[in-house]
C-alpha cells in the first residue's frame, strides 16, 4: 500500500494546491478521535514511527508478529501534507512547530533543531539526502569501541536493502538548481570538487520543498515506504498516542501505558495500555532518553553524548536571476574538508523560510527579501563531538543543552569563511553571513575576521541549526559505557530495545536518515532471529 | 487546500493584552512605510497566534515572556515609553539596537519573533507573487518528463 508520485501536471496556486489522488491510503488509527480507554496485547509494541520505528515495524510484521506502532504526532497523508504551505507544515508535522532549540552553554550558539512529530517522524521533513555511514566512522565503532559487527562489510547488506526499499537514487545533473550550479562553480574556483547527492526519491519534480513534506509525493519517507508495508502485513499504527511509561516488572519490559491526545486541547486525555512481549523505543534522540528516565532506567549515559551536526547557510546575492526554487532542494555536496570535520551541502528552502533568516530589519530586510530571485544559498555542517544533553523539564518537551568544544566552534567559523569564499568565487556581489546583527559583506577580505584562531566573534552571534540529533542513549559493549547492547536491547531491562538515532555511539558527520534506517534494519533482523528467546523470557 | 482528516487542536496563546505588542512588532518589521493595511496587520496577529499555539506550554510561556520583555525594553535604553507606544521609525531603530546588543538574550527576542513572523508574512500569496516566486511552476524536471 504505497503512495507513489503522480505524473499529471499541477496547477500553481501559491503553495496551496491539490489534485485528487488515486493513491491508496494507509490505515492509521487517530488517537484524538478515541473516546474510550483502549487496551491491547501484542507481540511487539513500538514507540515512534520514524526512521527507526518504521523499519522495525516492517521487519517484525513481515515475520508474522503482531505489532502496534504508537506515535505521539498526528497522521497526515502525503496528499494532505504535500498541500500545506511551509508554516502550516511546521505547526502540524514538527515538534514545537519547528521552534525547538538546543540552548548553548558557554561559548556556544543557540541551535535551532528540526524534528518531526507525525506519522513518519523526521523522515517526512528531511531533505531526502542519503549517505551511508562513512567507513572511517565505522572503523572507529568496530576497532576502537569494540562494536565488531559495525564494519563496512557488516552493515552493507542492510544498507543495500534499505536503499532499494526507499528508492535511493543519484540526483541527475539537470535537476540541479541554478543555485547549486553556482555553488559548484564557486567551489571549483577554489579547487573544491562537488559531487552529486543521493536521495530517497521517486519522480522528483524539483519543487525544493522537501523539508515541509514533498508536494509531489516523490520523497520516499518511511510513511510511504516501510510503514505501509508494515500495515499490509498486519501492523497497527496509532497516531496521537503519547506513551508516558514503559511497564517494567522483574527486570523485564511488559508493555506501555499512555494517553491519547485530546482532540480539542491537545493534552493527554483517554488512557491506553498495550501489553507486549517486546517493547521497542524509537522516539528519537530528544525523546527516547526522556521516556527511559520516566520509566525508571537510571544509567548515567541516558540523555548524554548528544551530537547535532551544527550547520549553517550563507546567502549569496548575484546580478543574475538564480530562481533557486527551480530544482532539487539539495543536490550537491563536498567532502573536501572531511578531515577537518566540515561537510559542504547545497541547500535551498521555501522562500518565506529563507527570508526569515535574512539580516536587517525594516527597510533593509525588505530590500534583501525583494532580491530573493537573485539569491543562492550554500550550506555546511560540522562533524561534532558529543557536547549535548537531554533532560526532563517542565513540559513534555525536553530541555536540550549543548556545549560546543572550541574545536567545533573553529570549524563553524571556518565553514562560514569557506562558504563566503565560494560565494565570491561564483561571482556574488553581496554575501549574507549567518551572524546576528551583521550587515551584508561585499568583499572577500571582509571574511578575514572569521579566521580560526584569530576571531573574537562570540559563538552566540552565529545563526546555527541542526537536523541530526544523535547519540543520547548510545550503544556500547559494556554496561558502564552506554545504554544499549550491540543488539539494541537495554543493558538494564530485558526485552526493552532502543532502535533509533539515539543509539549511534558517535557523531557520523553525514545526514542521519539512511544511517538510522540501515542500523535499524540490522538490529530488527537480529530481533526477528532471536524473537523466540525473547518471547520465552517474557513468559518467565 | 486539501481538507485535513486530522483536525487541529483548538488552542490559543495570545491574550488581548499581548496582541498590541505583536501588531506593533509586525508593523515595524514589515510596514515601516505603511505597506501593510491595518486589517492585514490585525489578521496577521491571528496567524502568529495560530502558528505558536501547537508548541509546548513551556515554549509558549517563553514566547509570551519575550513579548513582555520587548514591551518594556525601551526602558533599558533610557526611554520612558513602551515598545508599542513608540513611532514606527523609533521601533525599527529600537529593534536594531536590540539585535546588535551584547547582552546575549536581547538579540534572541528579535530573532525569535522576526523568524516566525517573516515566515508567516511572506507566505501570503500576494507577497510571494510580488517577490517573483512562481509557485509550483518548474522547468528543470521537464527535461526528463517532456
Amino acid at each position: 500500500m504505497t503512495a507513489h508520485a503522480h505524473d499529471h501536471d499541477r496547477a500553481f496556486d501559491h503553495g496551496l494546491h491539490h489534485e485528487p489522488s488515486t493513491a491508496p491510503r494507509m490505515q492509521v488509527l487517530r488517537g484524538r478521535e478515541q473516546t474510550a480507554p483502549f487496551s491491547a496485547s501484542v507481540d511487539v509494541v513500538i514507540i515512534g514511527s520514524g526512521a527507526g520505528g518504521s523499519v522495525v515495524a516492517r521487519e517484525l510484521a513481515r515475520d508474522g508478529r503482531s505489532v502496534v506502532v504508537l506515535e505521539e504526532g498526528g497522521h497526515y497523508t502525503p496528499q494532505e501534507y504535500g498541500a500545506l504551505p511551509p508554516s502550516q507544515s511546521f505547526r502540524r508535522l514538527a515538534r514545537e512547530a519547528g521552534m525547538s532549540v538546543a540552548l548553548g552553554v558557554g561559548d556556544t550558539p543557540l541551535i535551532s533543531l528540526l524534528a518531526g512529530k507525525c506519522i513518519g517522524g523526521s523522515s517526512v521533513l528531511t531533505g531526502a539526502v542519503c549517505f551511508r555511514i562513512p567507513d572511517e566512522v565505522l572503523h572507529t565503532w568496530s576497532d576502537d569501541l569494540g562494536l565488531s559487527r559495525m564494519t563496512p562489510d557488516g552493515v552493507d547488506p542492510y544498507f543495500s536493502e534499505v536503499e532499494e526499499i526507499c528508492h535511493v537514487e543519484t540526483v541527475p545533473h539537470h535537476m540541479r538548481s541554478r543555485a547549486s550550479e553556482l555553488f559548484v562553480a564557486g567551489a571549483a574556483s577554489m579547487g573544491i570538487e562537488m559531487k552529486s547527492m543521493r536521495r530517497n526519491t521517486k519522480g522528483c519534480r524539483g519543487a525544493a520543498r522537501c523539508n515541509f513534506g514533498c508536494p509531489n509525493g516523490a520523497k520516499m519517507s518511511v510513511d510511504q515506504s516501510f510503514l505501509p508495508d508494515a500495515v499490509d502485513h498486519g501492523a497497527t499504527v496509532v497516531a496521537d498516542a503519547l506513551v508516558q511509561k514503559i511497564d517494567i516488572t522483574g527486570g523485564k519490559a511488559r508493555g506501555v501505558r499512555g494517553r491519547f491526545l485530546d482532540g480539542v486541547t491537545g493534552e493527554p486525555g483517554v488512557p491506553f495500555e498495550v501489553r507486549a512481549k517486546v517493547v521497542v523505543v524509537a522516539c528519537g534522540s530528544m525523546h527516547t532518553p526522556i521516556l527511559l528516565r520516566k520509566s525508571g532506567l537510571d544509567s548515567v549515559h541516558i540523555g548524554r553524548h548528544l551530537t547535532l551536526h551544527p550547520g549553517l547557510r550563507i546567502g549569496a546575492l548575484f546580478d543574475e536571476a538564480v530562481d533557486g526554487w527551480d530544482g532539487a532542494l539539495q543536490s550537491v555536496y563536498s567532502d573536501h574538508y572531511w578531515n577537518e570535520g566540515i561537510w559542504l551541502n547545497g541547500v535551498y528552502s521555501a522562500v518565506n523560510v529563507l527570508a526569515a533568516a535574512f539580516p536587517g530589519l525594516g527597510r533593509e530586510h525588505r530590500r534583501l527579501v525583494k532580491n530573493i530571485p537573485n539569491l543562492a544559498f550554500f550550506g555546511g555542517m560540522v562533524h561534532d563531538d558529543g557536547g549535548g544533553q537531554v533532560r526532563r523539564w517542565l513540559s513534555r518537551e525536553p530541555l536540550v543543552t549543548y556545549k560546543m568544544i572550541p574545536r567545533d566552534k573553529e570549524r563553524l567559523l571556518k565553514t562560514i569563511q569557506i562558504l563566503g569564499k565560494i560565494a565570491f568565487g561564483a561571482g556574488a556581489r553581496e554575501v549574507l553571513l549567518p551572524i546576528f546583527g551583521m550587515p551584508t559583506i561585499k568583499k572577500p577580505k571582509e571574511l578575514d575576521f572569521l579566521t580560526p584562531g584569530q576571531s573574537s566573534l562570540a559563538a552566540s552571534r552565529i545563526e546555527c541549526m541542526a537536523f541530526h540529533p544523535l547519540g543520547s542513549a548510545k550503544m556500547s559493549t559494556a554496561r558502564e559505557t552506554g545504554v544499549v547492547k550491540p543488539t539494541g536491547e537495554t543493558w538494564d531491562v530485558d526485552n526493552l530495545f532502543v532502535i533509533d538515532g539515539s543509539i549511534l555511539p558517535t557523531s557520523i558527520g553525514v545526514n542521519s536518515q539512511l544511517p538510522i534506517m540501515g542500523i535499524s534494519m540490522m538490529l530488527a533482523r537480529g530481533l526477528v532471529a532471536d524473537f523466540g528467546e525473547h518471547a520465552r523470557k517474557a513468559l518467565g | 487546500m486539501v481538507p485535513l482528516v486530522t483536525k487541529d487542536f483548538r488552542r490559543t496563546t495570545l491574550r488581548p493584552r499581548h496582541r498590541p505588542i505583536v501588531r506593533a512588532l509586525a508593523e515595524a518589521l514589515f510596514s515601516p512605510d505603511g505597506e501593510a493595511t491595518p486589517e492585514r496587520l490585525d489578521a496577521f496577529v491571528d496567524e502568529v497566534d495560530g502558528f505558536i499555539s501547537p508548541a509546548s506550554k513551556t515554549l509558549r510561556f517563553g514566547l509570551v515572556m519575550m513579548l513582555w520583555i520587548l514591551r518594556f525594553s525601551p526602558l533599558l535604553f533610557g526611554k520612558l515609553r513602551l515598545f508599542d507606544d513608540m513611532s514606527v521609525e523609533d521601533r525599527v531603530h529600537h529593534l536594531e539596537r536590540l539585535d546588535k546588543s551584547k547582552v546575549k538574550q536581547l538579540p534572541l527576542i528579535v530573532v525569535a519573533y522576526k523568524t516566525v513572523m517573516t515566515m508567516l508574512f511572506y507566505e501570503d500569496e500576494q507577497e510571494l507573487r510580488g517577490l517573483g516566486y512562481p509557485g509550483f511552476a518548474r522547468k528543470r524536471h521537464l527535461k526528463v518528463t517532456s
